[in-house]
């Protein structure tokens, strides 16, 4: 069923983010460091990163809740927290939290009036849509995370928005619902031409829901593209060697288990290095290739720091 | 804008039944209660009338239910009534910030907008619980009629519904103007305890400090004390309503002196409030 049947699809040439020189700092630390980045209307975007690389941060200035040190931000064209472009943004950042005495339905009818909008409005749509229907009537305080989490994406969603930022929204949810929470996502960006911003760790979920995403190191953008063509550029050392443990020793982090051989998530220009740190260090090498990449590998590639000849024989050593 | 975020808080509010419970029923059921009780004590201490000293049987040939109303109206103020009204407006105003709920609404409409329409949701609170208190006095007095047998009567003039509406407009104002420093200690601190106990240790430590003032030779109208303790200037424009000797020996001037006291006392928490939370960094929830 379609949630915007009367919507026409937006242009999806218009950016819905711009951010030019984005800082944000708390005391020393530097949350966002001179971040600019467009973020095109339409599909889904997912915001990639380890923690504290800046996406929490990122989206709270979008929604107005924080104010940047310094650079420029606009949403839907406007200023981040104008009222006027904030009731066209729905959101839910981190775990939703909600008034425990109230039920899923009367949470629904409370934020429905907040909107200006009737307070009945679809609201046993949203609540079927999230699968929330036989919780209707019940308490909040006994919502498990996984159904505080729907509840929140159906407060993002109820208002019809036109931009949507959801954080972590399959974070506790069983394998079926992350299943349906795609499904919504998908069919929220491809038939009501809705845009969508989401960040989450899972990031097999994000390269099978997002059309393009950003991933964030130390408060910088550190790649940004369409998934197809990051996961395409994104490549991975392919080491069948022995002893194998002693190259997971050294690449740590790094590298992942591929049958009886190591794939090593490491910039190219650290290949020849490696290697030769390995042979002298008396590793057997019985194949080195560069194989394709997932959206994992493109993620520890980008955001692990390059080590030098000197630190990889280091940790040749101490392994 | 306003009205949605009015509408939205009332709605809450009528959701939470403790809060409820707590500040809009729990006065007006005990007041009904001490009414029917008395009226029961009453009752038995007439049977006994013969074993009494005249002066405690001097019995009331009729009860007069305006009396009671205008009596009901001068004590809206009463502490009672005020502690367990903060109760329901230290859980609007510091409710968001106790269940992280802020960024749910902070979307949907203004910063100014959002705490204008928890004030609107306080006064409303605040007027359905002055009405509870006086419905419970006025079902006790007729309670106690017919308990007690008496005749009930209504003499409300012209005189009597000019006090009884006025008395009734400060006895409001007098207690938003204590709920709003819920609201600035809510902003402030983001807590809801703080929203509960600041209010009334200001108004404890204002209780006992008028009674110091004549130790710096102020007097009761003096200007400085109408301005420091509002419960002063809502005591003195209570005897300018009630009339009789009281109002007849204030000062000149005074009147004004409390009305600016407690506008003052209104709206600079209000303004503060407003300035705080629309700088206030509100993903440290």
């Amino acid at each position: 069923m379609p949630v915007y049947p009367h919507r026409a699809k937006l242009d999806r040439m218009t950016a819905v983010i711009e951010t030019t020189g984005l800082t944000k700092t708390y005391g020393a630390v530097r949350a966002l460091d001179g971040l600019s980045l467009s973020i095109p209307r339409g599909g889904v975007y997912g915001v990639l990163g380890p923690n504290g690389a800046g996406k929490s941060t990122l989206f709270r200035i979008l929604l107005g809740l924080i104010r940047p040190t310094a650079g420029e931000v606009r949403v839907l064209g406007q200023h981040a927290g104008d009222p006027a472009v904030m009731r066209r943004v729905g959101s839910m950042i981190e775990t939703p939290r909600f008034p425990p005495y109230m039920t899923a339905r009367q949470v629904l009818e409370w934020l429905a009036l907040a909107h200006g909008m009737n307070k009945d409005a679809a609201i046993d749509a949203w609540l079927d849509r999230v699968g929330l229907t036989e919780a209707a009537n019940r308490r909040v305080r006994g919502f498990s995370v996984g159904m505080l989490q729907r509840l929140g994406v159906a407060a993002a969603l109820m208002t019809k928005p036109d931009l949507v930022i959801l954080d972590e929204p399959t974070s506790g949810m069983d394998p079926p619902g992350i299943q349906e929470m795609r499904a919504l996502i998908r069919s929220l960006a491809d038939d009501d031409g809705v845009t969508i911003i989401l960040a989450s760790h899972q990031l097999l979920e994000v390269q099978r829901v997002c059309d393009r995403v950003a991933i964030f190191n130390r408060g910088t953008l550190a790649a940004e593209g369409k998934v197809s063509e990051l996961t395409a550029a994104g490549e991975r050392l392919r080491l069948s060697a022995t002893p194998l443990a002693r190259v997971m020793t050294v690449l740590g982090d790094k590298a992942t288990l591929d049958g009886d051989a190591v794939l090593a998530a490491i910039p190219r220009a650290e290949g020849p290095a490696l290697l030769r740190a390995l042979i002298e260090q008396g590793v057997d090498i019985d194949e080195a290739r560069w194989v394709g990449a997932d959206l994992e590998s493109v993620f520890m590639a980008e955001t692990g720091p390059a080590r030098t000849e000197a630190q990889i024989r280091e940790a040749l050593h101490a392994g | 804008m306003l009205a949605d975020a009015i509408r939205s808080e009332a709605y809450r509010l009528t959701r939470n039944r403790t809060v409820l419970s707590w500040s809009l029923i729990f006065v007006p059921v005990i007041v009904l209660a001490a009414a029917i009780g008395g009226a029961f004590f009453d009752a038995r201490v007439e049977r006994m009338a013969d074993q009494l000293p005249p002066q405690v049987t001097a019995a009331n040939s009729a009860l007069d239910i305006g009396t009671i109303l205008i009596s009901s109206a001068g004590q809206l103020a009463n502490p009672a009534l005020l502690a367990f009204l903060l109760i329901g407006a230290a859980t609007i105003f510091a409710g968001d910030y106790r269940w992280e709920t802020w960024r749910l609404i902070t979307a949907r409409n203004s910063r100014a907008n959002l705490i204008m329409g928890k004030a609107g949701a306080v006064k409303l609170m605040t007027l359905t619980g002055l009405l509870l208190f006086l419905l419970a006095a006025l079902i006790g007095a007729v309670a106690k009629g017919l308990i007690l047998d008496r005749n009930l009567i209504f003499d409300f003039g012209g005189q009597e519904t000019r006090d009884f509406a006025l008395l009734f407009l400060l006895g409001y104002v007098r207690v938003i103007q204590f709920l709003l420093l819920s609201l600035l200690a809510a902003t402030l601190t983001r807590s809801q305890l703080a929203a509960l106990f600041v209010p009334l240790v200001v108004g404890v430590a204002q209780g006992l400090l008028v009674t110091a003032t004549p130790i710096l030779g102020w007097s009761p109208v003096d200007w400085q004390t109408q301005l420091l303790f509002p419960g002063a200037a809502y005591e003195t424009l209570k005897a300018v309503i009630l009339g009789g000797v009281p109002a007849a020996v204030l000062a000149e001037g005074v009147v004004w002196r409390a009305v600016a006291s407690l506008a003052l006392w209104s709206f600079i928490p209000f303004g503060l409030s407003l300035w705080w939370f629309s700088r206030q960094d509100l993903s440290k929830e």
